[in-house]
């Protein structure tokens, strides 16, 4: 194997277990806007006292219930650890969410590629700056949308 | 099979003592346990045995009570999450657990204290205050209240488990308030006595706690009331300070030093 496994070419396009309902609607469960997270304010009221979401980009296209699992009764701050610039800006908004926002809790969902680890790292970073304390979850998400580990920091 | 599994376990075993040998095999220590009013199926359902185990052991105690009926072989339900191998803990209930370990090195300090108290002349009535004074202020206010008034209050009070756990704390303050009476009364019997049953109590209350009822409360607590639990808990360390649990860390680290010495003297 070579290469970075971040980008590298898998096709399950055969995937033949399909098990599920494709009936019934689900509404969506984003309360906020904007999402990503340089665009983001820690002062928003949407993230006062919550439980907070920080997800990287591919989970919630990876994940088929994205919305009722896992975004419902949070709010969500969205990034890329492999693309995005200026990420120390990052480390500061975690930590201004902790302290100033006061946010409850912070789930980090990043998928299981080495790289975006890189996103659970931040948080921590931001958690360790951070004065007052606060439990830290982190979600991995296999390629093909499954749960792999879902454990407190 | 339905109807036994919706009774309580200290009749099924008092009628089948064969099942409370099985449960035993599987660490599930119902047979000692003081109340046993738990339903089976709960008994089952609080230890979180991986789908294979927990059919195993149903087909067993099946057998045991009717020996003559044709039970099917146990049919495992891979689909169903097993328990992860090893325990993790959410932050909040990592830190019950984490001051569990003080609480333990006085547990294991009390054979000595209690030899020491036998063998010397006079009561050392002192010593026994102070072991009293960590007793009461550490393991009791400082860490069986954030169990009383803050986690037991997320899951259902009524349920025997929780039930037992007061239990415990109760017996528990019981015990010292005879110690108590023993060191004033300068009766070392009744402080030997009282100190070890203390120990043996709390020994299995931690364990139970370390083992079964936090990780089953950790599987019923939402994202949001583990902050919530941890702010409640950060909230009631803040209120007595870090300098509780440093004056506590060091009398135990004292009293070790001494035992150790008084071992190799
Ligand atoms: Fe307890
Ligand atoms: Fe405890």
């Amino acid at each position: 194997m070579s290469g970075c496994p971040g980008s590298k070419t898998i096709d399950f396009s055969e995937k033949t277990n399909q098990e599920g309902s494709e009936t019934g609607k689900r509404p969506s469960q984003l309360r906020q806007w904007p999402i990503q997270m340089h665009l983001v304010s820690p002062m928003a009221p949407y993230f006062q006292g919550k439980d907070i979401l920080l997800a990287a980009d591919c989970t919630a296209f990876a994940l088929g219930d994205f919305h009722k699992d896992y975004l419902k009764g949070k709010s969500i701050a969205i990034a890329c650890p492999k693309l995005d610039s200026d990420q120390e800006v990052y480390v500061e908004k975690i930590k201004a969410l902790i302290d100033d926002a006061k946010i409850n809790t912070l789930s980090v969902m990043i998928m299981q590629v080495p790289c975006c680890f890189g996103l659970a790292q931040i948080a921590k970073d931001g958690a360790e700056k951070a004065t007052r304390k606060i439990p830290v979850k982190q979600i991995v998400v296999g390629l093909e949308g499954n749960i792999l580990s879902e454990e407190w920091l | 099979m339905h109807k036994v599994i919706n009774q309580e376990i200290k009749q099924i075993i008092s009628a089948y003592p064969e099942v409370g040998r099985i449960l035993e095999e599987y660490n599930i220590g119902c047979v000692p346990c003081s109340v046993g009013s738990c339903l089976l199926k709960d008994v089952v359902g609080i230890h979180n045995l991986d789908p294979e185990k927990e059919a195993t052991l149903m087909y067993r105690i099946e057998k045991a009570i009717y020996p003559g009926r044709n039970v099917p072989k146990p049919v495992v339900d891979a689909s169903k999450k097993s328990a992860p191998k090893k325990i993790t803990y959410s932050p909040p209930v990592k830190k019950l657990v984490d001051e569990h370990v003080l609480i333990k090195r006085l547990l294991a300090l009390i054979p000595s204290v209690a030899e020491y108290t036998e063998t010397s002349m006079k009561v050392d009535k002192d010593l026994i205050l102070r072991c009293v004074d960590f007793i009461r202020n550490y393991a009791d206010k400082y860490h069986h209240m954030k169990e009383e008034d803050i986690l037991f209050k997320y899951v259902d009070e009524k349920a025997e488990v929780i039930q037992i756990m007061y239990k415990d704390h109760d017996t528990g303050r019981g015990y010292v308030r005879q110690a108590v009476e023993g060191a004033e009364k300068g009766n070392k019997a009744q402080i030997k006595e009282n100190l070890l049953a203390y120990r043996e109590l709390l020994t299995q209350h931690i364990k139970k706690e370390d083992e079964i009822l936090y990780p089953w409360i950790d599987r019923q607590l939402s994202t949001t009331q583990v902050g919530e639990v941890f702010q409640k808990c950060n909230a009631a360390d803040a209120s007595v300070g870090d300098a509780l649990p440093r004056k506590y860390e060091k009398f135990i680290i004292e009293l070790e030093e001494k035992f150790l010495q008084e071992v190799t003297k």
